[in-house]
């Protein structure tokens, strides 16, 4: 396997062209163009690979306009890793054909000046903190604009108070467990530090012992998806350091999927590298996701015992899967048990659930326009359910939904699992 | 790649455009290199220009602009068809249903259902299942093709031999036709009404009469019980004669369907495990529906003859899950396919019943004669196998020699008294194989059939019937050696 082809080239061959795809694909549903399809995008990796294609403008379109939900993955009985070859493909293509000079200004202040810096995440949030309090964001918008849809759609950061960190050791409750390391990962504690509090306090309550990797900032999945495999590479090694310091054989939890997803695959990404091979695969093998961790039946039989129905979740609440867990790291049943165990909760099914909302990551700032196409059919699928809160596991898909369901006004909560389970937690 | 053929002009693809969006024209060059074939690898072809209506008038209008831009036209669903039906033609355009996926009525007390060509198969089952209703023909690919697709194919899949080829459950049509007109054939209550019934060569035609936009289909009502039963032998011979004698005793099963030991090791290997055994040379998988009694006497009656052709384990269940899974396997069976080597050749041919195991066998002889694999998967109930032979399409040798083992196995089936195909059509695929079934005068018939529809040759030229003479293939209807043991349809 060579990053320098355009596509890992045997697992193309992998693809015998049965269509089976097609109609789990977000960008086929939107477009009915078999271009815009896994089959179609496999068929032009291949071309290009082959030299019967060249990438140009429509091949880059067409890699772009991918979501990499992973849903094709789930339905191919080829076993094509599409998830992967998209990867690859995206940093073929940065080297192939190098974006203009303010997407590179962009990618660099995104990729290395502000994901992987504490001190830059701390900084955008402030900022973006102050553009929304003063309202700026009504007055560049129009003036950036489709661009301008970016500030309309990014979250709106909390108060500098929910930011903090994770602490570095939360004790476990009542008997010991053993460890576990979480991450606390790069937006998620600018964003989302009170799901990282829940998970921390959610895991004490089954017996944990909690450890966080303050060094630590970012995973390098968001690299990876797009294409900066160096950086991504960089990062992975990193991450394995800095974990394997804190504490080198406990399990890693995750409360993000699209970070578990890519974490699991540590192996993979470090496999031409002959020195930390081993010791990535050794790591990808320790990471759960949260969901998979407090389904297991020791945790599972804790959790019965301190949840309780005081959580104030009123009218149904309903299941969405995360992409990046159900298709990524197959992850499907362990969630909807767990909200099954909490009492007073009234759980339904979304049709649809495991098809993407259209978040992927940075996506929804790339192609705004796209992103949101994708998540319509979504809000459809949520009002049919008349669920009243919506239940995920990634910071990405928790923003996405909680864009759409503000655009609708319907006013359903939108909620991280850990964030139910430890509404539910009876005091000891 | 690149076609020499006939560029479409700025205004007529300013004119496509105005009709069915900018989203629905794929214009250039890699857009459209995605359709340069079907789920029929061995043959591809450049599109002039793919073109994507949403509704019928959308359709009508722009068959008429691509008329006078003088294009033909090759009708595509999602492209999973198996014999190159879908693949674009010289100097042709693709207009594709796939974005006509909107299922416009379902009437639960008359038990029909309008739908758009482009609704996925499964779609149509899930929209009616509310109403305790179903759509019978099942195509293994049956969560990616299209209804227009399915009426392409006179599509069937494993249910066939219970509830019939799609041709039995169509009821009317929408259709353009070369000039760019919309005609409607039959309807929901048009049975009998006394017209010629123009349905049945619709029904089958592989878009060569017009594009069907819309279809009019009967649904069935959910049978009471259905139970789903795996038998395990230890020879695939055995498995065959187990199902010739299924069917002498007259057992009506709703689905028979037959996995070699090749075909369960890649299903197994695959995210589509089935929990087919691995000790097990073959496996039946048979589906027995109606009322409590009478599943209960059939599966019994089943399980009885698989035990007495030597099948060494029996299970059974109707637990809705684990039914799912076992189907599931079956179904992603071609696809798993690519775990053995990165192209695939699936025959589909029928067979007498009562011949399946010479056919299998012949199947098998001309493979290891070829030094190819492979693997067998297929309908044993309506005698519809599918040799499935793996190869690489960049070894030139190799796909002669799998074109050669699949004209082979053509012979030998319609040396049984079988035919070419069950429901994949003759497409590119098996056109010169018409010369085998049929004489000259047979396709001069046909062919004038199709020229009654269409006098210029607009939709889908080239495919189906032969395009040289059967004199010139070198080729005449093979003798059939003995007579058919029983109607194998």
């Amino acid at each position: 396997m060579t990053r320098e082809s355009l596509v890992d080239h045997a697992r193309a061959l992998d693809c015998i062209h049965c269509g089976l795809c097609l109609t789990t694909c977000p960008t086929y549903q939107l477009t009915g163009s078999e271009t815009s399809s896994p089959r179609g995008r496999i068929h032009l990796m291949r071309a290009v690979a082959e030299g019967r294609a060249e990438p140009d403008a429509t091949f880059e379109d067409e890699m772009n306009f991918c979501l990499v939900c992973r849903h094709c993955e789930s339905v191919c009985p080829a076993g094509v890793e599409f998830g992967a070859m998209m990867e690859f493909s995206r940093g073929a293509l940065l080297e192939r054909r190098p974006p203009g000079p303010l997407a590179r200004l962009a990618r660099w202040v995104g990729f290395r000046g502000i994901l992987v810096r504490r001190a830059g995440l701390r900084l955008a949030a402030v900022g973006l903190r102050a553009v929304q309090l003063l309202r700026l964001d009504a007055i560049t918008s129009p003036l950036l604009g489709l661009r301008g849809q970016i500030f309309r759609n990014l979250p709106r950061v909390p108060s500098a108070r929910e930011r903090r960190p994770l602490p570095p050791v939360t004790e476990a409750e009542g008997p010991a467990r053993g460890t576990v390391l979480v991450l606390d990962g790069c937006v998620m504690p600018e964003l989302f530090g009170r799901v990282n509090r829940a998970m921390a306090d959610v895991l004490a309550a089954t017996g944990r012992e909690v450890r966080s990797v303050p060094k630590h900032v970012c995973c390098g999945a968001l690299h990876a998806h797009n294409g900066e495999l160096d950086q991504a590479e960089d990062l992975a090694r990193l991450t394995i350091a800095q974990f394997n310091e804190v504490d080198d054989s406990a399990p890693v939890v995750i409360d993000s999927a699209g970070c578990g997803a890519h974490m699991k695959e540590y192996g993979r990404l470090l496999a031409n590298d002959p020195e930390w091979r081993d010791r990535a695969s050794a790591f990808a093998a320790r990471v759960v996701d949260l969901t998979e961790e407090l389904a297991a039946p020791e945790a599972t039989a804790r959790l019965q015992e301190r949840l309780g129905d005081g959580h104030g979740i009123d009218g149904p609440v309903t299941w969405d899967d995360p992409c990046h867990l159900c298709h990524g790291q197959g992850v499907r049943e362990q969630p909807r048990h767990l909200l099954d165990l909490v009492p007073g909760l009234e759980r339904v099914e979304m049709p649809g659930a495991d098809s993407c909302c259209g978040s992927a990551g940075i996506y929804t700032v790339l192609r705004p326009e796209d992103s949101l196409e994708v998540l319509d059919p979504k809000l459809e699928s949520l009002e049919s359910t008349g669920a009243r809160t919506l239940v995920t596991a990634n910071p990405g898909c928790h923003q996405q939904w909680q864009i759409g369901v503000g655009k609708t006004g319907k006013g359903v909560e939108v909620l991280h699992l850990a964030e139910v389970l430890e509404r539910a937690l009876k005091p000891r | 790649m690149g076609s020499d053929g006939k560029q479409i002009s700025r205004r007529h693809l300013a004119e496509l455009e105005r009709i069915v969006g900018k989203k629905g024209v794929r214009a250039d060059p890699t857009a459209r290199s995605a359709y340069e074939s079907d789920a029929f690898m061995l043959q591809r072809a450049s599109a002039e220009v793919i073109v994507l209506p949403r509704t019928t008038a959308e359709a009508a209008a722009a068959i008429k602009v691509l008329r006078e831009a003088g294009l033909v036209v090759v009708p595509r669903g999602a492209g999973t068809g198996l014999s190159g039906g879908a693949r674009p033609v010289e100097n042709g355009a693709i207009v594709g249903t796939a974005r006509m996926r909107d299922v416009l009525e379902v009437n639960a007390e008359d038990r029909y259902a309008r739908v758009q060509a482009g609704v996925v198969n499964v779609h149509l089952t899930a929209a009616c299942a509310d109403a305790g209703l179903f759509y019978g023909p099942d195509p293994s690919s049956q969560t990616a093709c299209t209804i227009g697709g399915n009426v392409g194919n006179n599509s069937g899949g494993p249910h066939g031999f219970k509830y019939g080829s799609t041709n039995r459950h169509v009821l009317g049509l929408t259709m353009v036709d070369s000039r760019g007109e919309v005609i409607q054939l039959g309807g929901p209550g048009a049975a009998g009404d006394g017209d010629l019934d123009l349905l049945g060569p619709v029904v089958g035609s592989e878009g060569m009469l017009g594009l069907v936009t819309e279809v009019t289909v009967q649904l069935l009502p959910r049978p009471e019980k259905v139970e789903t039963l795996l038998c395990l032998f230890e020879s695939l011979d055995a498995c065959c004669d187990a199902v010739s004698e299924m069917i002498a005793r007259r057992l009506e099963p709703s689905a028979i369907e037959i996995l070699d030991r090749l075909t369960i090791e890649a299903v197994e290997a695959s995210v589509l495990r089935a929990g087919y055994p691995d000790n097990a040379e073959a496996v039946m998988l048979v589906e027995v529906e109606g009322g409590d009694e009478e599943v209960d006497a059939t599966s019994a009656d089943v399980i009885e003859v698989a035990r007495a052709f030597g099948a060494f384990d029996t299970r059974r269940t109707t637990d809705p899950a684990e039914r799912k899974r076992l189907w599931a396997g079956r179904k992603g069976a071609f696809g798993a396919m690519g775990r053995i080597a990165p192209d695939l050749y699936v025959a589909d041919v029928v067979a007498p019943r009562t011949r399946l195991r010479e056919i299998v066998s012949a199947a098998t002889v001309a493979c290891r004669e070829r030094n190819l694999k492979l693997a067998n998967v297929f309908h044993a109930g309506d005698g519809n196998l599918h040799p499935n032979i793996s190869y690489d399409r960049r070894d030139a040798d190799e796909v002669r020699r799998v074109l050669e083992a699949g004209r082979i196995i053509m012979e030998a089936c319609v040396a049984a008294g079988g035919s070419l195909t069950g429901e994949h059509g003759i497409g590119l695929e098996k056109q010169d194989e018409m010369c085998l079934v049929f004489s000259d005068d047979d396709l001069e018939a046909m062919d004038q059939l199709r020229a009654a529809f269409d006098p210029d040759a607009f939709w889908n030229p080239g495919k189906m019937l032969p395009v040289r003479g059967c004199r010139e293939i070198h080729t005449r209807p093979l003798p059939v050696q003995a007579p058919a043991a029983e109607d194998a349809s």
